[in-house]
């Protein structure tokens, strides 16, 4: 399978996602699987504009030429993606929200009904499932991780994925590497 | 009373947040000596911490912004990440969110709204409320029959939350249908909105026949 990891963590020398990361990338790989691991805050990647270019002009294509282009292209191209952050303020970090924001290109401006509601069509015949890889904030409680996968069972369905996993950096390596195999 | 609104679309000023906006501190200023001023998270993008400042000098401060895949944009992140170290502070103001979205039914935006409600308390700020809207690509094209009802609760809205502080639920009610379509209704707005927003725009710019393209296929 072809695993591709986003780490969203915007400090590398604190925290313990990167060390977590770095363990699992080498589990996964004697799961025997094809992992490739992009670190965010070595990238450039800027916000969405919000200009719809890459629905109305270049459809597929953001208009933005910088990194971002190329791990879209890694996205569609994996079997599982795994976005890892640290949760700040509740929510994983800016620099993976933007690389996601970055990512409707993926999709077709036209509107579907899924599951009675609105939602875009596909442009693509297959899509990664998504996990999401997170360390807690000394405050984390309950109510924070419902809300978190909330919204990430609805990102999941609005870029056409499913949801792999939802783990802490607590989590046995073990379970992930479970997780993967059966998705 | 004083406001600050923080208009946080990445779209900056020509945004529909800002046509919500407007209409919104249109009744906010009929109340005399209410003061409102007007910030643009895009002008802050390279300096967050001159808008941080800024926030804890304000009474009422409400953030404004669309709603990017399901939830809020990275550059709003950014920013909320930015108001962290303002944790527990005593002089926060009161903290309201203004959230718009392209799809049509409010369903989409109750998980924002909820992280939204969790963030004002995890930072100590007393919550006002969110004010939701969905359907709001495209304002400025939309027929005046559509918007008319609305931009007018957006008006109601602001001129009570002038006079009382608080962001009317009733109103709120209002605003916020549909929750969900009705088949016959989905069955309706799917088509309208494929054509004359999306392959409208497409057909202007000469690339309808490429609507479906797969430029970076593996
Ligand atoms: C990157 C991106 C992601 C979006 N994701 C969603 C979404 O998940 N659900 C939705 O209803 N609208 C979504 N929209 C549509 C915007 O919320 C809508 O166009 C909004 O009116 C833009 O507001 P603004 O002009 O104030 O920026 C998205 C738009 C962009 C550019």
């Amino acid at each position: 399978m072809k695993i591709l990891i986003l780490n969203g963590n915007p400090h590398g020398d604190t925290g313990s996602i990167d060390p977590y990361v770095d363990h699992l990338v080498e589990k996964i790989k004697s799961a025997g699987h094809d992992v490739t691991i992009i670190t965010l805050r070595d990238h450039k990647i800027s916000p969405c504009i919000g200009c719809f270019h890459c629905w109305i002009k270049t459809p597929g294509i953001c208009s933005i030429n910088d990194d971002a282009r190329d791990i879209t292209r890694q996205f569609i191209a994996a079997d599982h993606v795994i976005l890892a952050s640290p949760l700040m303020m509740g929510f994983p970090s800016h620099l993976l929200k933007n690389a996601m924001d970055r990512n409707i290109c993926i999709v077709h401006p036209h509107l579907e009904e899924v599951d009675g509601e609105v939602h875009h069509k596909k442009r693509y015949d297959r899509y990664p499932v998504i996990s999401l890889l997170l360390e807690k904030e000394a405050d984390t409680d309950e109510e924070d991780i419902d809300i978190l996968k909330d919204i990430f069972r609805r990102q999941a369905v609005n870029m056409w994925s499913s949801v792999g996993f939802v783990h802490f950096t607590e989590s046995p390596f073990e379970e992930i590497i479970h997780a993967i195999t059966v998705h | 009373m004083r406001l600050l609104f923080i208009n946080a679309s990445p779209r900056g000023k020509k945004s529909n947040t800002g046509i919500l906006m407007q209409h919104f501190i249109r009744g906010f200023l009929e109340t005399p000596d209410n003061t409102c001023e007007v910030e643009y998270l895009v002008k802050y993008k390279n300096n967050l911490n001159a808008l941080t400042e800024k926030f804890s000098a304000w009474d009422n401060v409400i953030i404004g912004f669309p709603l990017y895949v399901d939830a809020m944009p990275g550059s709003v992140k950014a920013f909320m990440e930015a108001l962290a170290p303002l944790k527990g502070r005593k002089d926060l103001p009161a903290l309201g969110f203004m959230i718009q979205c392209g799809f049509p039914e409010t369903a989409h935006l109750r998980f924002v709204a909820k992280y939204c409600e969790k963030f004002s308390r995890r930072i100590g700020c007393r919550f006002l409320g969110c004010i939701l809207k969905g359907g709001c690509e495209g304002l400025d094209v939309q027929p005046t029959f559509l918007t008319e009802k609305y931009f007018s609760l957006f008006g109601m809205l602001g001129l009570d939350f002038g006079k009382t502080g608080k962001i009317d639920e009733d109103i709120l009610t209002k605003l916020a249908r549909p929750e969900h379509l009705s088949a016959e209704n989905m069955a309706m707005v799917v088509p309208f909105i494929n054509q004359a927003l999306w392959d409208a725009q497409m057909e202007k710019n000469g690339v309808l026949n490429l609507s479906f393209d797969r430029p970076l296929m593996p």
